[in-house]
């Protein structure tokens, strides 16, 4: 399981009950808990809040030590181990980095930029994205890439899809799909209102490029690429590893590991990360404007895609740059927008807790919104279940503040700020996938929801 | 009036939840200075050492803690001189400690732990040997931290306080003064 609750250290407080999004951690108060799968959208809040550690005078010598080969952690993770944990998946990394037959690609998503410095003495929120960049080399990955260019390349599909449903009449309002803990809540809770998600697949997802696309620019055999995603996030692995995910023709991400992983391995190689020199990401699938950056904020997708759907629509260059009309971290929060002709009206839920609300609206006819921004974690996705993880709560508000600020200093510090002017964007779409929403786009970039596995029986 | 008391922090209300995050707190706060422990779990490379313990009861559980006595049966046991009292606070001077656990006989509430000593993210050898050196473990009220304690100012369930009797002390009296001049008997 992606998420666990470890019952031989639980000591069943039930504080993780009181953060989590979907009902889904069950138990007696003073007993070890546990978790209902049928509900859990393993968006990882639960590990965040968990303080129930491994304790030498309650549990012993030698414990830690068990607990953490049990939880198939490497050796030289010396941290402490919480009842709540995910499953770690460096060893399938390590396995693929050590193949000398494989070619081991990596991506990263907006948000690990500003937490991962954290886990290496950094204050909170620092914007440590080329220092990232030069681990990841140091570490081996034949290529390192950006989920944030895959953020652009989000927003050249959703929002050309948001235009042709505003224009040519299709489901409204239309849903973000980049959470997939949201989007496995809306399979699991509200199947009936699927056609309002987003066809987009999430920016991990859309990884599907790297072994079609980048295979080709590089001529590398697909079939021995390994594809590794670092995310904010610890529902990442189960999207990665959905049946529909491998319109490649490959699983399109093989492993999807999580901000706080990413620190172990970096340690585990005995790299000195504060001590790495600035480094670009590897061209021209690692190349990102600011818009895809923000995707780690609540609001960020909403920005970007106005940033971008502005332009597209008008002609027109937009005014401010900076809308700061979405920004905020209201848990719901709406806004009108005079796009052309167009009025258009979207919303932003942060906090999936907070979302039951909007979507019964939605179903009463009383939601009058053409898009709608969902992500599950408190913040978005800097305050996500993989992130690095604070050691005292009253730190929480201000590592929130700091790693949303950071986020928007880099936007503003990018060269290019919207997603349509990247110029690797511009040329995925000359070379290979020619238009949005076209024919290669549908096949790569969109997908189906409560299909297979994820089609729930209410 | 001022006799001098020292200040201790106890559990005050029975919503403790057991989650830990007072001696987590304890913990941190204890070791940034020395062993790099920062923000972030990720920062830390030492065993969780706490100077206050989850205790468990049948229906129940609550931190306990040093009640920084005044003639404290721990100081007083101290074979190496390692513990003094230093501005009304029950202090352990780890350097000095032997390990020969005198005061954890003599604490009346369990309040002392023996745990591994660490400097600088790494445990800490004997002179003559390669075994990690231990020392008592005890409540200090975080001497010198902004803000007070930080098991207090963390509970996410304000159970744990900073007693100051002699305070306390004043303000009871005077409810129990105010309370007397409305029985009309005086």
């Amino acid at each position: 399981m992606i998420i666990n609750i470890d019952k031989d250290i639980c000591t069943g407080c039930r504080e993780c009950a009181e953060v989590c999004p979907a009902s889904a951690i069950e138990g007696e108060k003073g007993k070890p808990q546990e978790i209902n799968y049928d509900k859990c959208v393993m968006c990882g809040q639960c590990i965040q809040k968990c303080k129930s550690y491994v304790s030498l005078i309650d549990h012993g010598v030698g414990v830690y030590e068990a607990k953490r080969a049990e939880r198939n952690l490497p050796a030289s993770v010396k941290e402490p181990l919480f009842a709540a944990y995910s499953n770690c998946n460096l060893d399938k990394v390590k396995a693929a980095l050590a193949d000398k037959d494989t070619i081991t690609v990596v991506q990263c998503a907006p948000a690990v930029r500003v937490g991962i410095a954290e886990d290496f003495g950094g204050e909170l929120g620092t914007v440590a994205a080329r220092k990232m960049a030069a681990a990841l080399r140091k570490i081996g990955f034949d290529r390192v890439y950006d989920t944030n260019f895959e953020a652009d390349l989000t927003i050249m599909e959703e929002g050309t899809e948001l235009i042709k449903r505003v224009t040519e009449g299709g489901t409204l309002p239309m849903f973000t799909s980049c959470c997939p803990a949201w989007v496995s809540y809306l399979e699991r809770n509200y199947p009936e209102l699927k056609e309002h998600l987003s066809t987009c697949k999430s920016p991990q997802q859309m990884g599907s490029i790297f072994k079609t696309y980048g295979a080709e620019i590089d001529q590398f055999d697909p079939a021995k690429m390994f594809v590794v995603s670092v995310m904010p996030c610890t529902c990442k692995e189960f999207e990665c590893n959905r049946e529909e995910m491998n319109s490649s023709g490959y699983q399109d991400v093989d492993v999807a590991i999580t901000t706080r992983e990413l620190a172990y391995l970096i340690k585990d190689m005995d790299i000195d990360f504060n001590a790495l020199p600035d480094e670009d990401f590897d061209q021209p699938l690692g190349l990102y404007s600011g818009a895809g950056t923000i995707f780690g904020v609540t609001g960020g997708v909403m920005e970007a895609a106005i940033r971008t759907g502005y332009e597209l629509i008008t002609g027109k260059p937009i005014p401010a740059v900076d809308v700061s009309a979405v920004r905020g971290s209201d848990i719901f929060r709406t806004a009108t927008l005079q796009v052309g002709d167009i009025e258009l009206k979207v919303g932003i839920v942060t906090g999936l807790k907070n979302v039951a609300p909007v979507l019964e609206a939605l179903k009463a006819g009383k939601l009058d919104l053409h898009f709608i921004e969902v992500m599950t974690c408190p913040v978005g996705c800097v305050s996500g279940g993989g992130q690095p993880k604070l050691l005292l709560d009253s730190e929480r508000d201000a590592a929130y503040q700091a790693r949303t600020k950071g986020t928007y200093a880099h936007d503003a510090e990018l060269p290019i700020r919207k997603s349509h002017e990247n110029p690797a964007i511009k040329k995925i779409y000359d070379e290979y996938l020619l238009e949005p929403n076209g024919e290669k786009s549908h096949h790569l970039l969109h997908t189906k929801y409560c299909t297979g596995e994820n089609n729930f029986k209410k | 009036m001022n006799n001098n008391l020292s200040s201790f922090v106890v559990a005050c209300n029975d919503q403790c939840t057991g989650c830990r995050a007072c001696e987590v707190a304890c913990f941190t706060v204890h070791n940034q200075k020395d062993n790099k422990v920062a923000h972030t779990v990720g920062t830390v490379e030492i065993p969780v050492t706490p100077r206050l313990y989850l205790t468990r009861l049948d229906e129940s559980c609550l931190p306990v803690q040093c009640k920084q006595c005044e003639d404290a049966p721990c100081l007083n046991s101290c074979s190496a001189k390692a513990i003094a009292r230093v501005d009304g606070v029950v202090y352990v001077n780890e350097d000095l400690c032997i390990g020969c656990k005198n005061c954890m006989m003599a604490c009346p509430f369990g309040a002392m732990e023996m745990l591994p000593i660490a400097k600088k993210g790494q445990a800490v050898k004997q002179i003559g040997s390669d075994e990690i050196r231990k020392s008592a473990y005890k409540c200090d009220l975080c001497i010198g931290l902004e803000g007070g304690p930080a098991c207090v100012s963390t509970c996410p369930h304000d159970v744990l306080k900073l007693v100051n009797l002699e305070e306390d002390g004043k303000e009871k009296k005077i409810k129990a003064a105010v309370a007397l001049t409305l029985t009309g008997n005086l």
